[in-house]
């Protein structure tokens, strides 16, 4: 019971952050960057193959290699859409997506890639006679402290300022002194550093890595975006967290119904969508500014 | 030599061309005022000179330097600052917050603690407001707030698109006379309204706009004499 409980918590935490990295480029370009995926898998990639390296120089590379994957994305597609109407960009994104995933199959192989990452960090120990996973404490405890210095950065500092007043209304944000190319850089940036992040977080629990690794978590903080309110952050992170939570307890409550958990969730969210359209955190004229 | 100079300039959307031929010249801490009747192109024009919109020709001298196609965060940089029409505050960011973006639009990093001071001197309403969400503010202190946003990063001249835009005529009286001392202080102003007589009286000069071009110049002179005023207004043999 402990442990579900715990699990509910690790999941939901894995998918708001993976939705603050979504939400984060929603913010200031109105794109729904399909190819997230594509982050969270290079990243994983990374983890993998650096493993024999000590897990901080493993993890700082990985960092690198996946801000870098971010910043190429924006360079070279998206900064040419930008402007466009946002049905293109998500096709273009859809797009970049699976051209990323033959990519990542020609580079890795279409077979898993795997290794042990971060050994110590498996199994389980004992609190009062419960059996607890490490790696649900470990996944908590990163997702809080990620979660706290996101929100130090974008309540507290002047970047974050600039990415609010973007995703509120870039025009004037512009007018007023706000450097378009490189907020949207750093934007994708800190999307490429929250990838990292999850993508440790899944390694631990999953280091089988293929070109579609990233592909399941993404859809489904997608959906909790959806849920949250697509145009708040707080929105995106909420609705990552209750998508994972509602998850993670499906799968335990349904038991051998576990095949329809899926069916369950999206119930939900239908539910959710008729009661609020522009989501959870939106104040009603959010939903026409997309 | 005019601070901004704009010569032959051509704006519009897609296509369509609002301003077709707009020339206009500005001296350091003057104030120039645009009419016009609604849609003509007041806001297009003073978009173009801010980049908010790339000019269709034409060039815009500003300091010395051509500005036309520039990116807005450049130009603002440089010493212009644009107030949008409908003040355009981010209402979710509190009063601080909305005065910090307008720091990211300085030139020199040093003497932005002067500026915000001067501000708040020049507003002293936004000081008791500060910590308040931006939205929750009346319509003439969101005005004030735009202006003294725009301020902050101490343009050399301030654009403003019709700045009495929903207020009351109090209000109005009291955004204009902050205007005013904004002039004294050295700034130029360029100030576009619909209604002639909130700027003939004010600057020195103010240019109407009918079908894309300037149709003719107003001076305070004519501001007296309401009949020369609704001439040049209305068009002639109307
Ligand atoms: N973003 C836009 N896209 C297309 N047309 C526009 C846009 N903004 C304004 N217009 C058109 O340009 C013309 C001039 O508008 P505007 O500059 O706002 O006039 P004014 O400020 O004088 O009222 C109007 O016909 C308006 O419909
Ligand atoms: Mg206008």
């Amino acid at each position: 019971m402990v442990q579900s409980i715990l699990d509910a918590i690790s999941l939901g935490g894995l998918y708001s952050l993976a939705a603050l990295g979504l939400g984060l480029v929603f913010g200031v370009m109105r794109l729904v960057n399909f190819a997230h995926a594509e982050l969270i898998t290079i990243a994983a990639y990374t983890l993998v193959l650096t493993a024999q390296f000590p897990l901080a120089v493993s993890l700082l590379f990985t960092v690198i290699v996946t801000v870098f994957v971010a910043l190429l994305m924006e360079f070279s597609v998206y900064r040419r859409l930008r402007g466009v109407n946002p049905a293109i960009m998500l096709i273009a994104s859809f797009g970049l997506s699976t051209v990323l995933q033959r990519v990542y199959e020609l580079m890795f192989g279409a077979l898993p890639r795997s290794a042990v990452v971060a050994p110590f960090l498996r199994g389980d120990f004992k609190v009062a006679g419960l059996s607890i996973t490490i790696s649900s404490i470990i996944t908590i405890v990163l997702t809080i402290v990620i979660l706290l210095a996101m929100g130090y950065l974008i309540e507290k500092t002047s970047l974050g300022l600039q990415l609010r007043a973007a995703s509120a209304d870039f025009k004037t944000a512009r007018l007023l002194g706000v450097r378009s190319n490189r907020l949207i850089s750093a934007a994708f940036g800190l999307s490429g550093v929250l990838a990292a992040c999850v993508a440790l977080i899944l390694v631990i629990q999953n280091p089988q890595i293929s070109p579609y690794y990233g592909l399941n978590i993404t859809i489904l903080s997608l959906v909790g975006i959806v849920i949250g309110g697509i145009a708040s952050l707080r929105g995106a992170a909420l609705g990552g967290f209750i998508v994972g939570v509602v998850l993670s307890s499906l799968n335990t409550l349904l038991g051998n119904g576990r095949v329809y958990a899926y069916s369950w969730l999206f119930i939900l969210v239908l539910v959710i969508l008729l009661v609020r359209p522009g989501g959870l955190l939106s104040k009603g004229s959010e939903l026409e500014r997309v | 030599m005019a601070l901004l100079e704009v010569t032959n300039l051509v704006a519009g959307y897609g296509k369509v061309e609002v301003i077709s031929d707009v020339s206009f010249t500005l001296e350091p801490g003057k104030s120039i005022g645009i009419v016009g009747p609604n849609g003509v192109g007041k806001s297009t024009l003073l978009q173009a000179i801010a980049g908010g919109i790339a000019p269709k020709g034409g060039t815009i001298t500003f300091d010395g330097k051509n500005i036309a196609g520039k990116k807005p965060e450049d130009i603002v940089r440089l010493g212009l600052s644009l107030v949008p029409e409908g003040r355009q505050i981010f209402s979710g960011l509190t009063v601080r917050e909305n005065l910090s973006l307008g720091l990211t639009g300085r030139r020199n990093k040093k003497g932005a603690n002067e500026a915000i001071l001067k501000v708040r001197e020049l507003f002293p309403v936004l000081l008791t407001h500060e910590n308040h969400q931006a939205g929750m503010l009346s319509g003439g202190q969101q005005q004030q707030l735009a202006i003294a946003r725009a301020l902050i990063s101490e343009p050399k001249v301030l654009l403003l698109d019709e700045p009495s835009l929903g207020l009351a005529p109090t209000v109005i009286t009291d955004v204009f006379d902050r205007l005013k001392e904004i002039i004294e202080m050295g700034t130029a102003v360029v100030i576009v309204e619909q209604r002639a007589n909130l700027v003939t009286s004010f600057a020195e000069k103010t240019i109407v706009i009918r079908d894309g071009k300037v149709q003719s110049t107003l001076t305070s002179a004519d501001a007296a004499n309401s009949e020369s005023l609704q001439r040049s207004y209305f068009g002639a043999g109307e």
